[in-house]
């Protein structure tokens, strides 16, 4: 696969705060990686120095082989970038301020019309090309931000919380559209939303304090099939190793239990188990993801999760 | 790249209000005084008369349109970058692939097309003369001229200023400071000795003055160009320091 962005040893200082420190960081085409953390963690600090608004204080940004500091304006024709305000001039037209765009990342004036239609009917703005910018509302222009940015087809697109003001159904259809546009990109995108990463992408990074918490494939970090459960009464692990469903059970807690059933074995079929084997039912939970409780525990909501 | 930016900035320029609004109260007032000056003139004797009229109005209408131009350069400035820092809409720039002296004089020279209007408005009124009495062609084209680059002088501080800060009226206010410095400069020459001219040199006044009166001079000319080029070298190094901040 081919490498779209490699990040080494990426840091930055802003006066005596650290706001990310130590960045490794690899991306290949079509896979989408997501940067995941409480507000605070240097999400965006790191996405804006990927985009060059920032220069790191130490480290190496690569897009394509082109090093971004040194060659930032050839590295920056294969780069779209949304930031967290998508960056919009509301006394302009929507067709006005794409065509400016369009301009702006040097495409040739010829495909300029058919790039425009592409990035409005991608984003589902197509009959929205007459109106000015400043009536647009909040989805709108989250929308029209997302256009620009894809609008000159860049094999590496960096998204700062692309999902900020959309309802749920926009929500669901921007997943669809970044899966889609993975096919041919390498996308990066920010969210302090964890359902949201999960779901539309193949790589999750975690930052806390500025530094790389947690980077995994989101298929080793799905929940598998474990379950928490927590009896009444006295309760042995034995009980519970003893019940169809269950192919093993472990002591986690007071009468708590971590349970790992049969592969085709459902949480109805546990719960129906106990019960008939006369033990007092009162909680059961899917345990998390590693994902999950990596998360959690940075941002100091375990206790209360 | 540059006509790319300057044409946007043009392009929101005209479809805003601050411009139209410039133009209008300041045509209002040039017509105002141009009636003044052509009432005084036309009432006295030949005799009394100590200048041309051409010269009346010149020093009147362009002396009031420099005032104009000073308000209206660091008002048009701020929206181009200190407003587009505020909003974000900066950052769609700084991650094209743009150079920063293009990102510069795309707006500069946006500026400098806004700006022209204000400064042609004297030489407009001054053509309503034309069929009536003989006036110096050449010493208005000077004087428009020096309020020309006067206004891009201007132009250019007020860039300077808005490329400090991401509050708009910090940035005019820094600019007005900073001309109003430049306006009364000259006067700490009285405070010092005779001989020392260079606080006068630094005033621009001095400088279209001379223009005004139809003197067209090397000198003068080095001037604004000099310190245009100065305050925008000034605003390419705040603009590349952003990235360090």
């Amino acid at each position: 696969m081919e490498t779209l962005l490699r990040v080494t040893d990426l840091s930055r200082d802003f006066g005596r705060h650290s706001a990310l420190s130590g960045v490794d960081l690899c991306l290949e085409r079509g896979q989408v990686l997501g940067l995941l953390g409480p507000n605070g963690a240097g999400k965006t600090t790191c996405l804006r120095l990927l985009s060059g608004l920032l220069a790191p204080t130490s480290g190496r940004i690569e897009i394509l082989g082109l090093d971004l500091t040194h060659r930032p304006l050839a590295a920056k024709r294969h780069l779209g970038y949304l930031p967290e305000r998508p960056p919009l001039h509301p006394e302009l037209r929507v067709d006005e301020y794409l065509t400016h765009c369009a301009h702006l990342h040097r495409l040739p004036r010829r495909t300029i019309p058919e790039a425009i239609a592409t990035a409005k009917q991608r984003c589902g703005l197509e009959d929205q090309g007459r109106r000015l910018i400043a009536k647009l509302s909040r989805g709108y222009r989250q929308r029209l931000g997302l256009a620009q940015a894809i609008l000159h087809r860049p094999p590496l697109l960096i998204l700062d919380e692309p999902t900020e003001g959309l309802d749920p159904v926009q929500m669901r259809e921007l997943r669809r559209l970044i899966r889609d546009l993975a096919r041919d990109s390498g996308i990066i995108l920010s969210s302090h939303l964890l359902p949201e990463v999960q779901s539309v992408c193949d790589r999750v990074m975690i930052l806390h304090q500025g530094r790389v918490r947690f980077d995994a494939e989101t298929r080793t970090a799905r929940p598998t099939n474990l379950w928490r459960v927590r009896l009444g009464g006295e309760t042995h692990v034995m009980h519970l190793n003893d019940l169809a469903p269950v192919a093993g059970a472990l002591a986690i807690g007071l009468n708590q239990f971590q349970v790992d059933l049969q592969p085709d074995a459902t949480s109805a079929d546990l719960a129906r188990a106990i019960l008939l084997a006369g033990l007092e039912l009162f909680e059961l939970t899917p345990e998390r993801s590693d994902l999950e409780r990596t998360f959690f525990d940075l941002i100091g909501a375990e206790e209360h999760a | 790249m540059i006509a790319t930016i300057a044409a946007r900035e043009i392009r929101s320029g005209l479809v805003t209000p601050l411009l139209w609004v410039l133009l209008g109260v300041g045509q209002v007032v040039l017509a105002w005084i141009f009636l003044q000056v052509v009432e005084d003139f036309s009432a006295l004797d030949a005799g009394e008369r100590s200048a041309s009229l051409t010269q009346e109005l010149c020093v009147n209408l362009f002396g009031f349109a420099a005032v104009l131009a000073m308000f209206a350069a660091p008002l048009l400035a701020m929206r181009m970058l200190s407003a587009e820092f505020r909003d974000g809409g900066y950052d769609l720039l700084a991650a094209a692939p743009a150079r920063l002296i293009e990102i510069l004089l795309g707006k500069f020279i946006a500026l400098a097309v806004l700006i022209t209007p204000l400064c042609l408005l004297p030489a407009a009124n001054l053509a309503l003369l034309s069929g009536a009495t003989t006036l110096d062609l050449g010493q208005v084209a000077a004087a428009t001229l020096g309020l020309w680059l006067a206004a891009l002088f201007f132009g250019a501080i007020g860039l300077q200023a808005s490329s400090l800060t991401e509050q708009p009226g910090a940035a005019v206010l820094i600019a007005f400071g900073l001309l109003l410095l430049f306006s009364i400069i000259g006067r700490a020459e009285s405070l010092t000795a005779q001989t020392l001219s260079l606080f006068g040199w630094l005033s621009w006044n001095e400088h279209l003055f001379r223009f005004l009166l139809g003197a067209v001079r090397l000198s003068d000319l080095a001037y604004f160009l000099l310190f245009t080029g100065f305050f925008l070298a000034l605003a390419h190094r705040h603009l590349a320091n952003r990235r360090l901040q």
